[in-house]
């Protein structure tokens, strides 16, 4: 039986790893892309993506690009691994089986 | 516990997501190219107005560097994202667009005008169809350059490449910095 992972399951995280895993690995995408495509407010962004780096999900680098900060979010590969389970665990549920939110 | 209903909610929310990362991928190299082909046009109506003996060699120099960057900027975009933007197939989708562009064209025995207001229109006709899968932007787009297009092709007399200029050249670049801001 697959479980689901608690960190992964809220609603905003959730959104925040399926964008990154839409990706090729290695690559990231942009915090105000990312702001965009989840529908986010920066603070609340930004506190669901240092969860998901202090889980080992995702990386978070900071650069300047030209005079203006940039910070990009790369889905990490014990990241990907966690979302495909996590997706497998929603699938199962969906089939019938009955699944419990792992401790994070 | 987590109910079917919460789970298919999730999996929804996940397939919503990752349709909106891959349309913004495919906004994201539409925008590029918008703004190449938009400078390229720019320039083809600049010479058809001021230098018309030069017009043909003009345009097909516009079509050639415009294949060829087309083809760059996929590229770089595929080794960049991972997507499936440019390959053989969609060389040839070029060439048969151009193609069957080029055969309207004679058989039309279009003069200047008529084929300054067509290609735009043929063009953008592809764009409209686009906004069918990729997105009603390209619709929106499409469809305002054609009204403008034949607004110029009406009322315009011989500064027509100048409005075609703007509306095409000028608006596939404005549409493209538009896009990227989708």
């Amino acid at each position: 039986m697959a479980e689901l992972d608690e960190i992964i399951h809220q609603p905003l995280r959730l959104r925040i790893m399926a964008a990154l895993n839409a990706l090729p690995a290695g690559t990231g995408l942009e915090f105000v892309r990312l702001k965009k495509l989840t529908g986010a407010t920066d603070g609340n962004l930004g506190a669901h993506i240092e969860t998901l780096a202090r889980a080992g999900y995702v990386t978070v680098d900071k650069a300047f690009v030209g005079k203006k900060p940039q910070t990009t979010v790369t889905l990490a590969a014990p990241g990907r691994a966690a979302f495909v389970r996590h997706v497998a665990g929603l699938q199962e549920i969906i089939a019938g089986a009955a699944v419990k939110p792992s401790d994070p | 516990m987590i109910d079917r209903l919460e789970a298919a909610r999730a999996l929804d929310d996940i397939e919503n997501i990752t349709r909106r990362v891959r349309q913004s991928q495919i906004y994201r190299l539409s925008s590029l190219l918008m703004i190449l082909w938009g400078a390229l046009v720019v320039l083809g109506n600049l010479v058809t107005y001021l230098t018309p003996i030069y017009a043909d060699k003009a345009w097909l120099s516009v079509y050639v560097l415009g294949i060829a960057g087309s083809v760059v900027l996929g590229a770089t975009e595929k080794a960049r994202w991972g997507m499936g933007s440019f390959d053989v197939r969609s060389l040839l989708a070029f060439v048969m667009f151009f193609a069957f562009g080029f055969f309207v064209e004679r058989i039309g025995h279009f003069g200047p005008r008529e084929m300054g207001a067509f290609w735009p229109i043929y063009f953008m006709l592809f764009y409209c169809l686009a906004g069918l899968w990729f997105g009603i932007a390209f619709t929106i787009f499409g469809l305002s350059v054609i009204a403008l297009t034949l607004i110029g092709y009406v009322f315009i007399g011989a500064a027509f490449p100048l409005w075609m200029a703007v509306v095409n050249g000028v608006g596939l670049i404005l549409g493209g910095l538009w896009m990227r801001r989708s």
